[in-house]
């Protein structure tokens, strides 16, 4: 299989560091609930958490309109060719947050005689940044789109509070 | 507490002694019956003209054989009912979806997951499974690949 | 009004989903559609299916619980209940009183979290964005105080065999108190906002009428069932747990469209909160969970039915156990199941717009169809 990844087709250099800053601020989640965890995401986005203060909360419904896929949920086997679609799909450059236990290696539904999940999203499309838990609670997703603007721009956004 | 009132219809259909009263306290239902499953498209028949739903059709694999259980409930009184159809691994039950079409659901889930055919039902292919899984995950000698 | 069938005219497929903002998860739908209108339609399933019914015998008892909480992850203490209720049928575990009282008060509060996130999705669904805000603001409360006591925001696992494992304190009982006269002070903005809009009624009213023979051959439950007009509610009819002890209605629609089953779960929502009220109220002291309850639970041999209503109708837990320490076999009744197979019949004859407002108001959870 050939081996994919969210980089961009051109580089160029300088300008791309602005570019960068302004892609980590701007995310734009594809609405993609898979089970679960999507009702963390959801709540994330409404209003206590509130993702927009981050720049993240105009969830897309379109592939082609997004350039992060917060995989939330488990994988089953029968939804794994959609999901790589859908990755496919994404205009580079484009991140992935695999979001919940199932997403990162199956959670609780990998176990011996297991035959209908696929045990992490990893196995299918490159992954930038994990979040734990079962599911993780919104602030925990807030935390890993903090780090994927890290991993972005090269620099935290909050330096003075770390 | 008085008998069902669905004990007559059934009687007729299955015989007496196919009817069992259970203890509703310990085991959720107010009477079991046996049936074989050419009984069964009688047996929804009768239900249905007694205004019983369809709650829920699985079955089970006792290793030799198979069984389909069939459970029935009522929107207007308190009456559950459940009905066990033994069944030869490698036969065919007859569908029961033209009477109950919520059926047609549950006996196609029964088909990937057990293996059972069930003749007359109109679309007979895998509900859950991927279209083209072969194997059927709830039998107890069924072990996961991969 | 259908287009008449003319030589030239063809019917064309169209997906909805599997991934599709409206979908509610991972549900695809083909259409097969004649201009406009839905000619036939037929849901995909099986895209969120984890094998809970394989697991189940796979793991002991006890290791199955936490499962319970991710079937239908919008109402997961009913589902929880129904669990426990089946091994304690088959084991003949007497459950303490408050352990009955605690367990109806957080699964009611659930409840409502439950319909409240219905509530905003589906308005979504609808093109109304400000009543989401709303409503996730009132449920992030009750998420705060079942958080307090279960430890978790969603995929409950708070029941044991026997009773509960964490007592109510006196702090989760001022909190549900103001949490009830907080919702109750907010159903005047809901209908202000949604149920009196015009818009809102002029998309709902008349659309996707489902008649109680409908309901009945394909076993449709819980609030969709209530809407068209039949009073059935486990709870009532089929009384479990301490139900039998709180005076509550059953809310019914009259026509079985689509704002018929939005009024049913809005006043649910209200009823909800009088069994709380009435529960917090007549709250008996004593244990929390039954005495000797086994460590290694092997439950005699024998099959079982339980039922509870949830969120979204009866769901069923059939368990045959052969005297060992993991089930032979559970079967789960899941109410979506049995919800999303009328939905080519109510989709007949119906435009796209329609079909969105259709779908969203028989309240899915697509992996509690899938399991």
């Amino acid at each position: 299989m050939e081996k994919k990844t969210g980089e961009p087709l051109i580089h160029l250099a300088v300008l791309e560091e602005v570019l960068n800053l302004c892609r980590a601020n701007s995310l734009w989640p594809m609405t993609f609930g898979l089970a679960c965890c999507a009702i963390e995401m959801m709540a994330a986005g409404a209003a206590r958490f509130d993702l927009d203060r981050f720049g993240a909360g105009v969830f897309r419904p379109s592939a082609r309109q997004s350039d992060l896929m917060i995989v939330a949920g488990t994988i089953s086997k029968k939804m794994a060719p959609a999901v790589e679609r859908l990755y496919d799909q994404m205009p580079a450059p484009k991140w992935v947050i695999a979001m919940g236990n199932c997403a990162i290696s199956g959670g609780p539904f990998m176990y011996e005689g297991q035959y209908a999940i696929v045990p992490g999203a990893d196995l299918i499309i490159p992954v930038d940044v994990y979040v734990p838990g079962c599911p993780p609670r919104p602030e925990g997703l807030i935390e890993g789109i903090l780090q994927l603007e890290e991993k972005i721009t090269n620099r935290p956004r909050l330096r003075k509070f770390r | 507490m008085t008998s069902p009132i669905i004990i007559p219809s059934l009687e007729a259909i299955l015989g007496a002694d196919k009817l069992t009263e259970l203890d509703y306290a310990a085991t959720g239902c107010h009477v079991r019956a046996e049936a074989v499953p050419e009984q069964m498209p009688a047996v929804a028949a009768a239900m249905l003209e007694q205004k019983f739903y369809l709650a829920s059709l699985t079955a089970l694999d006792l290793v030799e054989s198979l069984e389909l259980v069939y459970h029935f409930a009522s929107f207007y009184q308190l009456c559950r009912l459940v009905v066990h159809a033994p069944l030869a691994k490698g036969a065919a039950a007859p569908t029961i979806s033209h009477v109950y079409p919520g059926a047609d659901w549950f006996e196609r889930e029964v088909f990937e997951m057990f293996g059972i055919t069930f003749a007359g039902h109109p679309n007979l292919k895998n509900l859950i499974l991927p279209e083209d899984a072969d194997f059927h995950p709830l039998l107890k000698d069924f072990v996961a690949s991969s | 009004m259908m287009l008449e069938k003319g030589i030239e005219e063809k019917t064309f497929y169209l997906n909805l989903g599997p991934q599709h903002p409206a979908t509610h998860g991972v549900l695809r739908v083909v259409l097969e559609m004649d201009g406009e209108f839905i000619a036939n339609s037929e849901p995909i399933i099986g895209y969120g299916h984890r094998a809970h019914e394989k697991m189940a015998e796979l793991r002991t008892y006890q290791q199955y619980l936490p499962n319970m909480g991710r079937v239908d992850y919008l109402h997961a203490l009913a589902y929880n209940q129904c669990y426990c209720m089946a091994v304690e049928k088959l084991t003949g575990i007497q459950v303490p009183e408050r352990a009955e009282f605690i367990r109806v008060i957080t699964s009611e509060l659930n409840r409502i979290s439950s319909h409240l996130l219905w509530f905003g999705a589906y308005l979504l669904d609808l093109g109304a964005f400000t009543p989401f805000l709303y409503c996730f603001d009132d449920r992030e409360h009750i998420l705060d105080l079942l958080d307090r006591i279960t430890g978790s925001r969603l995929t409950y696992c708070f029941y044991r065999f026997g009773g509960v494992p964490v007592d109510v304190d006196e702090e989760f009982i001022a909190g549900t108190r103001a949490f009830i006269s907080r919702l109750r002070s907010r159903w005047n903005d809901y209908d202000t906002l949604v149920t009196k809009n015009v818009i809102f009624i002029n998309r709902t009213r008349d659309v996707g009428i489902m008649t109680p023979e409908q309901a009945l051959k394909y076993g449709v439950t819980g609030p969709n069932l209530r809407g068209s007009g039949i009073p059935y509610d486990i709870r009532k009819s089929e009384p479990f747990s301490v139900y039998p002890l709180f005076d509550f209605e059953i809310p019914l629609g009259e026509r079985g469209d689509v704002l018929d089953r939005y009024v049913v779960r809005l006043q649910e929502m209200e009823q909800s909160l009088r069994i709380i009220e009435q529960a917090l109220d007549k709250l008996p002291e004593g244990p929390i969970m039954a005495e000797k309850v086994p460590k290694r639970l092997k439950p005699p041999e024998g099959e079982v039915y339980t039922a509870v209503e949830t969120a979204r109708g009866e769901f069923g837990i059939y368990l045959v156990s052969k005297g060992d320490v993991k089930p032979y076999r559970l079967k789960l009744r899941v109410p979506c199941f049995s919800n999303l197979s009328v939905m080519p019949e109510l989709f007949q004859d119906v435009m796209v717009a329609d079909a969105v407002a259709i779908l969203g108001s028989l309240d899915l959870v697509i992996p509690d169809i899938d399991r």
